[in-house]
């Protein structure tokens, strides 16, 4: 009895010992078979008990019997640790090194106009306004005439105009869709219209091509108050900013009144008397816009005695060179990719 | 517009709280945009008036001559040493002392000239800062007439304060220092306007010829007033009017020169000297000019006229073009001995359209342009001639002038009522209106119906209707006076329209496609026909092209996105950059409907373009190369993203690489292409590699689809793979409908895994492998099933002739 004891004691801790040299799954394979295979240590120890005496067989066989479980318990859980440990060795062969670069395409970058543009059509449905579009090859009595403006008024100075061959124009500005707006739909009217428009002019500040955003709303009572309330919200949602604002007198032939919208210098706010953007003035001229001439009206077969309405001429892209900042407008035509996708980063 | 705010005073009297800064910010805000308010000589300060007591030589310095400098202070002397040749003994000059200020902001000390201390310096026109004032070379000589001692800077009005106003085509009253002072006197309740009193010149000398009268045969000479002045002596203006004019912006000429400029500056009445002695007749006839009749104007420059504009004529002969400038035949020179001098009035669209057509932009024209006041003919007549005589630039001037008038100017009457102001300033006190209206000038002369009737004087024809006065009124209130509100009319919801939709929802797909996304020219240069290889039959070919453009590189009105998105990928790249390039552009595109056609059809089309960059390394190889299906790839997305189905065939652009194009058909439509370009044009545009491009009508994809959701599956789909040798030139899609067409039903999709052709193909063949799936959507399909179909596949391709492998 004291033998098998004894030899339990030994057993346990040779086990032991060995278990600390195991280093894989295949050694403690054979550290099993040398303690729990059939001619193992524990299972010879199991064989020797049938030799005692039958009062102490209980004991010593509880004894063996707790020594295999401990060591099978303990073997199993090795059997694990190594098992994940060698996974794991495995998946390491193919470390990846996460700091490359991602595989597909980057995103690509938005043009400053396109994106002002959407911002504000967005703006303007949900106060609403319906979108419409015009031809950008225009005839001349849409672009002047039906606007007021005869042919030889100085007026028509304002805009240096692209002409063709048959005397039609490219629109010098979207207010032609005002008089086709309202031959087509009549009053009342509500519309919105982007677009391209061309001047004969090329500088740091001017280009031949830019884009404007007219608006028209005629109904019975309008005031120059509805005019200043729907510009508030559209300037003010699209700098997402309450901004200070100078309606200034003015004059277009298409509107009578006329003003001019100022808004504070997005950059300065008048605070910089050395301002490149506002040149120091404090404000950013923005946007033409008045009560529209009865003659327009008539020009769109409304009646001037029943409807009145106003109008604006707004442009997109000086408001997209403020949102985001930028200085050269003919830049936005070169179709730069460098310069567009910078537009990406924070 | 220059203004001199000393001269507008002159005619004005404002609150003495009120600044030029207000003033500047009023007329602003009321419509005439102050740009800048400069004060030239603003530098200049401790600059006296000195005599010239003594003048000698110097010296030891042949050059340079000692003065002795009165200034004003009983016996006391400064000297000063000076190179100027043109001084003498009694003249009065500029004098700078030590510690004076002069232009660039010099400060003035006192330095030596070899023995002799010059303290300070005598000043010439630069020095000053005026340049264009000096009449000689040399030291500024003063009138004799000032006292030494006096503060140089404002006797002569260098203290003056200069505005920058820009004018609105609308407002020609305001080209004038009157009207400038007008609108300011209306701007400010308190202030006060004065008149500019003119005496009439009583003398009653006959003319020194028999002068036969004035002839208007044309309406739109409204009236023409000639004045006469003679024993001319031409030469330089008097010292404060050559300032004032260079402080306005104009060069001093000469005396003649000036008084008409200065008289425009003042009334805004433009004037014409003509040499009496050149004109052929003593008459001057105003009519249309004959067709090609032909006139040297005073620029020395030849036109051609045409019977739409009007000429002053004299025996015939044309000697001005009426508004514009006056002819050479009959210019005062330097032995004039009898100057008759105009003032007219022109309607403004002849004169503005003879100035635009001949490209004279004179200051007569500008103003005629904008039109002139027609009760400021005699008014400003008087005043020239009076400064001729002030001046002494003429012996006599006479007290008689010839005139004659084909519209008798006479003020317009404009009902106004509160209804239409209230309509549109939400406010209606008719009183303060009056006030406001009274102060431009503008006088209620009666009540009627409801309605006060104003009367409009002759300067201010841009009013003619309510709305007009209602302008008026509002500008001169104020508009921050009206409290915006949100029309009541906007009740309903506004819509995108089916373009703008469109354009929005794709571009967000291709800006998350790696694509970036650009704005080019509408227009590209007439090459491109050549460039893109585009055939006489191609209406591409035949662009609507602009009569003036800025340039012949932007000169024609695109028919294709090709050549903006082609030239910014080369912008990219010569900005230096190496990678893939990826651009989207969103546009129209302006084709005739015919070649000779001018009816024209705008289209909204939708372009990309892919070039794979200079630098294609990339840790991942070819995995990121860009190529033809790489591009397919992201049509057939935006296609499947807007529920199209487009279809590709083999391609037929030019422009188009011969292998690897295709035409993009929906609904057996062509709406658009997809292209390798074409080798040659790659390299004749120095791309280092191939450039894919593709363009669509953006038409193909504007129906809005809502979309349908299936149910999952319910039976499980069970797979087969086919692989079988095909003609290379046999299109893969083909092959596709084939085996469709054989399996019917059953077959659920049909998948391309493998192409392969080389090694153990024949020649001229390929391998396809193909991924079938089978399933029906009642049922499990049995094993059964599936290979007795999938057996009909393949024994079906056998008998069309395809190689099972």
């Amino acid at each position: 009895m004291k033998d098998i004891l004894e030899n339990i004691q030994s057993i346990s801790e040779e086990f032991d010992l060995s278990l600390t040299n195991v280093s894989n799954t295949s050694e403690i394979m054979d550290l099993k078979v040398r303690f729990l295979g059939k001619k193992g240590k524990v299972t010879s120890l199991l064989r020797l008990l049938g030799s005692l005496p039958a009062e102490k067989r209980p004991a010593a066989g509880n004894a063996v019997n707790e020594l295999r479980n401990t060591i099978e318990s303990i073997i199993q859980e090795k059997t694990l640790a190594l098992k994940n440990d060698e996974l794991r060795q495995m998946e390491l062969q193919d470390l990846i090194d996460v700091t490359l670069p991602a595989k597909s395409r980057p995103s690509g970058g938005f043009h400053p106009v396109v994106e002002a543009t959407n911002d504000v059509l967005k703006i303007m449905t949900g106060l609403g306004f319906t979108v419409v579009l015009g031809p950008e090859i225009e005839e001349d009595y849409y672009n002047f005439e039906a606007l007021n403006i005869p042919p030889h008024h100085p007026a028509r100075d304002m805009q240096d105009t692209f002409y063709f061959d048959d005397g039609r124009v490219l629109r010098t500005h979207t207010s032609p869709v005002e008089v086709r707006s309202m031959l087509k739909y009549g009053a009342p009217i509500r519309i919105i219209c982007p677009g391209r428009v061309y001047r004969k002019d090329s500088d740091p500040t001017h280009s031949p091509m830019f884009h404007q955003l007219e608006g028209l709303l005629i109904d019975e009572d309008i005031s120059i108050a509805d005019l200043k309330g729907c510009l508030d919200v559209l300037l003010d949602s699209f700098f997402n900013k309450e901004l200070k604002k100078r309606y200034r007198a003015s004059y277009f032939p298409f509107t009578e009144p006329s003003l001019e919208l100022d808004i504070e210098c997005i950059a300065c706010s008048g605070s910089d008397p050395g301002c490149r953007i506002c040149r120091g003035s404090g404000w950013l001229e923005i946007c033409g816009l008045g009560m529209t001439h009865p003659n327009v009206l008539r020009s769109g077969n409304i009646d001037p005695e029943k409807y009145n309405g106003f109008a604006w001429g707004l442009g997109l892209d000086r408001l997209a060179m403020l949102k985001y900042g930028l200085n050269d407008l003919r830049t936005l035509f070169e179709g730069n990719v460098p310069y567009l996708l910078s537009g990406r980063e924070a | 517009m220059l203004i001199s705010w000393n001269w507008l005073n002159e005619f004005l009297t404002l609150p003495s709280d009120v600044t030029l800064q207000e003033v500047a910010e009023k007329l602003t805000i009321t419509g005439c945009e102050v740009e800048s308010i400069e004060r030239p000589c603003d530098f200049l300060t401790g600059v006296i008036t000195a005599k010239i007591a003594r003048l000698d030589k110097h010296p030891a310095r042949e050059s340079l001559f000692v003065a002795e400098l009165d200034l004003g202070v009983g016996d006391s002397r400064v000297v000063c040493v000076t190179a100027a040749p043109n001084l003498n003994v009694g003249d009065i000059v500029p004098y700078a002392p030590p510690g004076a200020v002069i232009i660039h902001n010099l400060a003035l000390g006192s330095r030596e000239f070899d023995g002799i201390l010059s303290q300070g310096m005598m000043l010439s026109a630069e020095e000053i800062g005026l340049p264009d004032v000096a009449d000689e070379f040399g030291i500024l000589r003063l009138p004799e007439s000032t006292e030494p001692g006096l503060d140089f800077k404002s006797l002569f009005g260098l203290d003056d304060a200069i505005l920058e106003i820009s004018i609105t085509p609308n407002r020609g009253d305001l080209l004038s220092v009157l009207g400038l002072a007008r609108e300011i006197h209306a701007l400010f309740p308190n202030s006060e306007l004065k008149n500019i009193e003119i005496e009439d010149i009583h003398n009653s000398v006959a003319w020194p010829v028999n002068f036969k009268g004035i002839t208007l045969e044309h309406p739109d000479c409204l009236s023409f007033a000639l004045g006469l002045a003679s024993d001319i002596r031409i030469g330089p203006s008097p010292l404060k009017a050559r300032i004032l004019l260079s402080l306005m912006g104009m060069r001093p000429i000469s005396n003649i020169v000036d008084v008409s400029n200065l008289t425009m500056l003042l009334t805004g009445q433009p004037s014409h000297a003509y040499d009496l002695e050149l004109l052929p007749e003593k008459e001057i006839t105003v009519r249309l000019a004959m067709d090609k009749e032909k006139i040297i104007t005073l620029d020395g420059k030849t036109h051609s006229l045409t019977t739409e504009d009007l000429v002053i004529t004299s025996g015939g002969q044309p000697v001005g073009i009426a508004g514009v400038m006056g002819g050479e035949n009959t210019e005062i020179k330097d032995n004039t001995r009898i100057v008759a001098l105009e003032c007219a009035n022109f309607a403004s669209p002849r004169i503005s359209r003879t100035s635009r057509k001949l490209g004279i932009i004179s200051e007569a024209a500008y103003r005629y342009s904008r039109s002139v006041d027609p009760m400021k003919v005699i008014q400003s007549l008087k005043y020239a001639l009076k400064l001729f005589s002030d001046w002494g630039c003429a012996k006599v001037v006479y007290g008689h002038y010839e005139f004659s008038e084909s519209t008798r100017p006479g003020n317009l009457e404009v009902p106004l009522n509160s209804k239409t102001m209230k309509r549109i300033l939400l406010w209606d006190d008719m009183v303060e209106a009056g006030h406001i209206l009274s102060r431009l000038g503008i006088e209620k002369v009666r009540e009627e119906n409801g309605f006060w009737v104003f009367s409009v004087p002759t300067s201010r024809p841009d009013i003619t209707i309510e709305e007009d006065l209602v302008e008026e009124v509002g500008r001169i209130r104020g508009y921050e006076l009206v409290e915006p509100r949100i029309p009541d009319s906007l009740h309903e919801r506004g819509k995108l329209d089916p373009i703008s939709e469109t354009q929005g929802h794709m571009r967000n797909i291709f800006l998350s496609r790696g694509y970036t996304e650009v704005v080019t020219y509408s227009f590209i240069a007439p090459s491109f026909s050549k460039d893109y290889l585009l055939s006489k039959n191609d209406i591409r070919s035949y662009p609507v092209k602009l009569s003036n453009p800025l340039s012949l590189e932007l000169s024609c009105m695109r028919t294709m996105m090709l050549p903006g998105v082609i030239s910014a990928v080369q912008g990219t790249i010569r900005s230096g950059w190496r990678q893939a390039v990826r651009i989207f552009e969103m546009g129209r595109v302006f084709l005739r409907l015919e070649p000779g056609s001018n009816q024209l059809q705008e289209i909204e089309r939708l372009t990309g373009i892919v070039y794979g960059g200079s630098d294609q390394r990339s840790p991942y190889g070819k995995w990121e190369m860009e190529d033809f299906f790489s591009v397919k790839g992201d049509i057939v997305a935006i296609a499947q993203n807007r529920g199209v189905e487009l279809t590709f065939k083999q391609g037929s652009e030019p422009f188009g690489h011969a292998g690897q194009s295709a035409d993009i058909y929906s609904e057996e439509k062509k709406v658009g292409y997809l292209i390798r370009l074409k080798p040659g044009i790659e390299q004749n545009m120095d791309f280092g590699g191939p450039v894919y491009v593709f363009e669509l009508d953006l038409d193909t994809f504007m129906a809005t689809r809502l979309s349908t959701f299936k149910d999952i599956p319910a039976y499980p789909a069970v797979y087969r793979d086919i692989s079988l040798l095909s003609e290379k030139s046999r299109l893969a899609e083909e092959v596709i409908r084939e085996i469709r067409s054989i399996a019917g039903d059953l077959l659920w999709e049909i998948r391309i895994f493998d192409i392969y052709e080389g090694k153990n193909i024949p020649e001229g063949q390929r391998s396809l492998g193909f991924s079938l799936a089978y399933r029906s959507e009642d049922r499990t399909l049995t094993d059964i099933e599936v290979e007795k179909v999938h057996s009909k596949v393949r024994s079906g391709l056998e008998a069309l002739g395809y190689k099972l492998r």
